[in-house]
């Protein structure tokens, strides 16, 4: 098999299951793969002061970021950030094509475990193709039930693995373990498990083919200067089989031995000779292939190989362009904006109701009282104090408090307050300032406007 | 294609096709729907809207909105793609000519 000597030899490697050839691109796909999904299945065991690191808790409307405690009215910042992921892969996408197809995409990953599992249970590609066609034996129903019962239990931990990121994940395995799950966390466990399930053991790159909008976006990102996977047809054609032995340039032929491998190892089942197409993900099976062959034969490597359109006709390949700086500029300018945002947030947010139920209230001694109630949220960590202050109209002052009030880390205090003026003072509508002061820093305040109302003079 | 085969897949249908993309795009845009909507919007102080006696957590209210929004947005890009799919062939006639 190391030494194939003539055209017939490769008919019989089309049987070998094409993943097995491994190589340079297959190894970096598998610790991608490993990277990426061991970090899914890790992150929501991780814990940060005692509670889970990552936590987006839907029922109490925080998510928490390792030291973040986020609220919704943060939303602004969650917002930016998915536009900043989105032009990192418009980025991403003009320098180095489908990088993100190929190796990083959810569908792309799950795929790739999905397949080991097949591998595993149901053998190499020839293998599996005789299993299917045989008649139901002990062996079939052995082999497909064990790839069945890894593929269901993997999903299932999926699923757990993801309603971990919105429910904590220790109490959630307890609950599992006493199979004591129910409710919407055991449907929407199920619910992502099932999806993985059909998507990474069955639709597979169907779904890149004919579901995902990026996959038809993305050659809008494109130019002669983006890397992309391609076939040398200058050195490839004329394409034709011949003995090893023989000096194809003498015989008036290409490298191209037309053993077909890189059409067989294609996920998508494209012939990428055929030239650049939007089946394409940039998976580079094709390139370890043709690698393969070409080191048999003692050919150069990159046949098939990452270029640029521009490299492929002998033009110089330009990483500096103007598109790049437009994406990359914009890029900055947002990430910049959204980390100062971020580090200079004041983490206190201050609500001031009015009491509805009453305009005003006259007291003995001529003084007028507004009933309000604040709603102090403190976006810290830790419990903090603060002290509530009242300023707006002279004399003000507030009554039914204490100078100062403690609130939890990452909790909502309700304070109901009343404020008091001299009537000589208070008199129609004025604009009252409450402010909220953290007592162990003195910049972290915030100042709420409302109403105070009194008789009209 | 053999690599088809192995891979254990076969070319689509067109009407598999359509009914895949349909509830896919329509279940990333209800994805994207429903942050949007419950960031501004709490389940809680939603369900009094409807029905005073009406108490339902926030778990079912995010579900409830989600699927809402799901059906909603499978419902446009369904008609959408039945439209498009079983417009008249004189027309496209014309435009290629």
């Amino acid at each position: 098999m190391n030494k194939p000597h003539s055209a017939s030899m490769y008919e019989s490697e089309k049987k070998i299951y094409p993943r097995e050839i491994g190589g340079r691109f297959d190894n970096l796909s598998k610790l991608a793969t490993i990277i990426l999904l061991g970090l899914f299945y890790a992150v929501p065991w991780f814990n940060w002061d005692e509670r889970q690191a990552v936590l987006f808790d839907l029922p109490a409307r925080k998510f928490h970021l390792i030291g973040l405690t986020l609220w919704p009215q943060d939303f602004p910042y969650l917002a930016v950030l998915l536009i900043i992921l989105a032009l990192s892969l418009f980025f991403f996408t003009a320098l180095a094509g489908r990088l993100w197809c190929g190796f990083a995409c959810p569908q792309t990953v799950w795929t790739e475990i999905f397949i080991w599992m097949e591998q595993w249970t149901e053998g190499t590609r020839s293998q599996r193709m005789k299993l299917d066609k045989a008649p139901w034996s002990w062996n079939k129903l052995r082999r497909k039930g064990s790839k069945q019962f890894l593929w269901i239990t993997f999903s299932m931990w999926t699923g757990f693995t993801f309603v971990g990121y919105f429910t904590p994940i220790r109490e959630l395995g307890a609950e599992f373990l006493a199979l004591n799950v129910g409710g919407w966390t055991l449907f929407w466990g199920l619910f992502y498990g099932f999806a993985t399930y059909g998507n990474a053991g069955y639709m597979r790159e169907q779904v890149c083919k004919y579901m995902c909008p990026y996959a038809r976006f993305q050659s809008a990102m494109f130019d002669k200067d983006t890397l992309i996977i391609s076939y040398d047809e200058q050195r490839g054609e004329p394409r034709g089989g011949r003995k090893r032995s023989v000096d194809h340039k003498a015989a008036g032929l290409g490298d191209c031995i037309d053993c077909q491998l890189c059409v067989q190892v294609c996920p998508t089942g494209i012939d990428i000779r055929e030239g650049l197409q939007y089946e394409c993900i940039a998976c580079a099976a094709c390139i370890d292939a043709c690698d393969s062959i070409m080191d048999k034969m003692d050919y150069p490597r990159g046949l098939v190989r990452y270029t640029t359109e521009n490299a492929l006709h002998n033009k110089g390949t330009r990483v500096l362009r103007p598109r790049m700086f437009i994406y990359g500029t914009i890029l900055l300018i947002l990430i910049a904006g959204l980390t100062t945002s971020m580090a200079t947030r004041t983490p206190i947010i201050l609500d001031v109701i009015r009491d509805r139920n009453a305009l005003y209230r006259e007291l003995p001694g001529d003084i007028i009282e507004n009933a309000y109630t604040l709603k102090v949220i403190n976006q810290n960590n830790r419990a903090r104090t603060f002290a509530i202050s009242v300023a707006g109209v002279e004399g003000i002052s507030l009554d039914g408090i204490s100078d100062t009030v403690t609130v939890d880390a990452g909790s909502v205090l309700s304070v109901p307050v009343r404020a008091r003026a001299h009537r000589d003072n208070a008199y129609g509508i004025m604009t009252i300032q409450f402010t909220v002061k953290a007592t162990d820093d003195e910049d972290a305040a915030v100042i709420e406007n409302s109403r105070f109302l009194g008789p009209t003079p | 294609m053999v690599s088809e085969e192995y891979r254990g897949a076969k070319q689509w249908s067109r009407d598999k096709q359509a009914v895949f993309t349909v509830v896919w795009i329509s279940f990333l845009s209800a994805a994207i729907g429903t942050m949007v909507f419950f960031a501004l919007f709490d389940p809680v102080d939603l369900s009094g809207v409807f029905d005073e006696d009406l108490d339902i957590g926030r778990d079912a209210g995010y579900a409830a909105g989600f699927f809402f929004f799901w059906v909603l947005c499978a419902l446009a890009s369904g008609v959408t793609a039945y439209l498009v799919r079983t417009a008249p062939k004189r027309d496209a006639k014309h435009r290629d000519q």
